[in-house]
């Protein structure tokens, strides 16, 4: 996703013309047209139909999701599955409307917030019972000493909604939009910059031209 | 039919999970691209998911959903799925660091071609 | 049992999507050839009566791992297609041919699919004390889920904590954070 459309082209280019010059045997495989194929810029090409198809499914996987999650319960589904819809859903709406807008709207605290929150609740859940004597994640503590009505049912939803799904979701999110940012961040100022200058720390120990 | 035909065809699912089990080792061990590795270590996986699918299956059964427990009907057995469950996302993780790490090595020596790679170390 | 008409085309299918995978030189059409496997593969767990696993597999399989595999090779270069599949890497197919050989030798030894006798689904100490006591226990009706969070759930923490991890080292590897960087 870079901004200027024209600049990963140039720099598959260069790419190219510089694996020509080091290494000989690779020349039949790097082609300058090659990676042309994914679009200007690499990934993002804007598409009328994906825009509004993405548009008019997204919502209604959302909301699969978020079902999923909170009927694991009675129903096939769980934390895992319904936190895995939720983040190919955002996944999606990235790839529709571009990485960058995607990555500006979500905010950074929010993805990792999720993340570490999901592991700080599934703990705090498995480790409340040790309070009163129980042990690590017996859920029927929640009923049986906390008085909670169907404690321990709802103890162990609120691991799958409030522990794994989060988790699950914000992981699969912040994967993708951290490859994706390898992408403009050290891959395209090492190749934009050409051989030669690479940025410092990115080439500790890296090879001499 | 033979009786190992027989045999085979009644186990078709594992014969499958052999099979693929193969097909990914092969992708493995013989492509040159790091990233069809990283694809044939990810078909290798879901043969093994499958080989636990399969185990857990038992026929005219119903999905491990129990309603109130008892004996009103027979069910698949829930604990190698719940084991596939948590590996396949575990295998997500474990595939995007593998895909992480090649973007690293992409951007140190710019290629992901084993051999050119192996020559571009040896040169260092 | 022997397989009926939708095992027979979903076998075909599976098989040929993962031939397909290995044999394609372009490393785009081997992704896309994987999803359509993944997708595949959800389809059998589902016919397996693995719900659960289907719409993980869906989801993350067919899914997020074909994102993340071409975000990959955006990134990089792809080989040429000067030739549309791969060549043969002998000695590779031998030792490969000779595992699948000792693998199939052991398929003959284990229960047939689906049947009632086999130890994983009809021993009574195990999977029938959780088909039977999991609403009793837990309170939940999926039994896997029921398995997944309340009889295993130290272990489900531990895998848990172990895709948090791989977030981690995802950022560390590549040295950057999620959203902020610019």
């Amino acid at each position: 996703m870079t901004e200027d459309p024209t600049e990963g082209t140039e720099a598959n280019g260069e790419t190219s013309s510089r694996e020509a010059n080091d290494e000989p045997s690779s020349t039949d495989s790097q082609l300058p047209t090659e990676t042309d194929a994914m679009g200007p810029g690499g990934t993002y090409v804007e598409s009328q139909v994906i825009m509004t198809t993405v548009r008019v499914v997204a919502p209604f996987t959302f909301t699969y999701g978020l079902f999923l999650t909170f009927h694991g319960g009675g129903s096939p589904g769980g934390g895992f599955q319904g936190g895995a819809v939720v983040g190919t859903t955002i996944l999606m709406i990235a790839f529709a409307f571009g990485i960058e807008p995607t990555r500006d709207w979500l905010s950074n605290r929010t993805v990792v917030g999720l993340a570490s929150g999901g592991v700080l609740a599934f703990a705090l859940i498995g480790l409340l019972p040790l309070l009163v004597g129980g042990r690590f994640l017996e859920h029927a503590v929640y009923s049986d000493e906390f008085g909670l009505y169907h404690g321990k049912k709802y103890a162990l939803e609120g691991v799958e909604i409030v522990g794994i799904a989060p988790i699950v979701s914000a992981i699969v999110i912040g994967l993708f939009f951290t490859i994706a940012a390898g992408f403009v961040g050290q891959g395209a100022a090492w190749q934009s910059s050409g051989p030669g200058s690479y940025p410092e720390h990115d080439l500790d120990g890296g090879d001499e031209e | 039919m033979t009786p190992l035909v027989d045999v085979l065809t009644s186990r078709y699912a594992y014969v499958l999970f052999a099979l693929l089990l193969g097909i990914g080792l092969y992708m493995i061990v013989s492509s040159q691209n790091l990233v069809k590795k990283v694809i044939g270590l990810n078909l290798f996986q879901t043969a093994l998911f499958l080989f636990f699918i399969a185990s857990a299956y038992l026929a005219g059964g119903q999905a491990p959903i129990v309603h109130h427990g008892g004996k009103e009907a027979t069910y698949v057995s829930p604990l190698p799925q719940v084991i596939v469950l948590t590996a396949i996302v575990v295998g997500i993780a474990v595939t995007a660091v593998a895909l992480a790490l090649l973007v690293r090595i992409y951007a140190e020596y710019g290629t992901l071609e084993e051999d050119v790679l192996r020559e571009v170390r040896s040169d260092d | 049992m022997s397989p009926g008409a939708i095992e027979l085309v979903l076998f075909a299918f599976v098989l040929l999507t993962a031939l397909a995978t290995a044999a394609f030189r372009d490393v785009l059409a081997a992704i896309i050839v994987f999803a359509a496997y993944s997708l595949g593969m959800a389809i059998y767990y589902a016919v397996l009566l693995a719900p659960d696993v289907a719409m993980t597999e869906a989801a993350i399989g067919a899914g997020v791992t074909t994102l993340l595999l071409l975000l990959t090779i955006a990134k990089t270069v792809r080989p040429g297609r000067d030739e549309i599949f791969e060549s043969i890497h002998w000695s590779g197919l031998l030792v490969v041919g000779a595992f699948t050989t000792v693998i199939l030798v052991t398929v003959t030894s284990f229960p047939e699919i689906g049947a009632s006798d086999a130890p994983i689904v009809s021993n009574p100490e195990v999977s029938q004390y959780y088909i039977e006591e999991a609403y009793h226990d837990t309170g939940v009706e999926n039994a896997v889920t029921a398995v997944l969070a309340g009889y295993r759930g130290f272990d489900t923490f531990g895998e848990a904590v172990v895709v948090f991890a791989a977030g981690v080292a995802t950022m560390v590897v590549l040295h950057t954070e999620v959203f902020t960087r610019d």
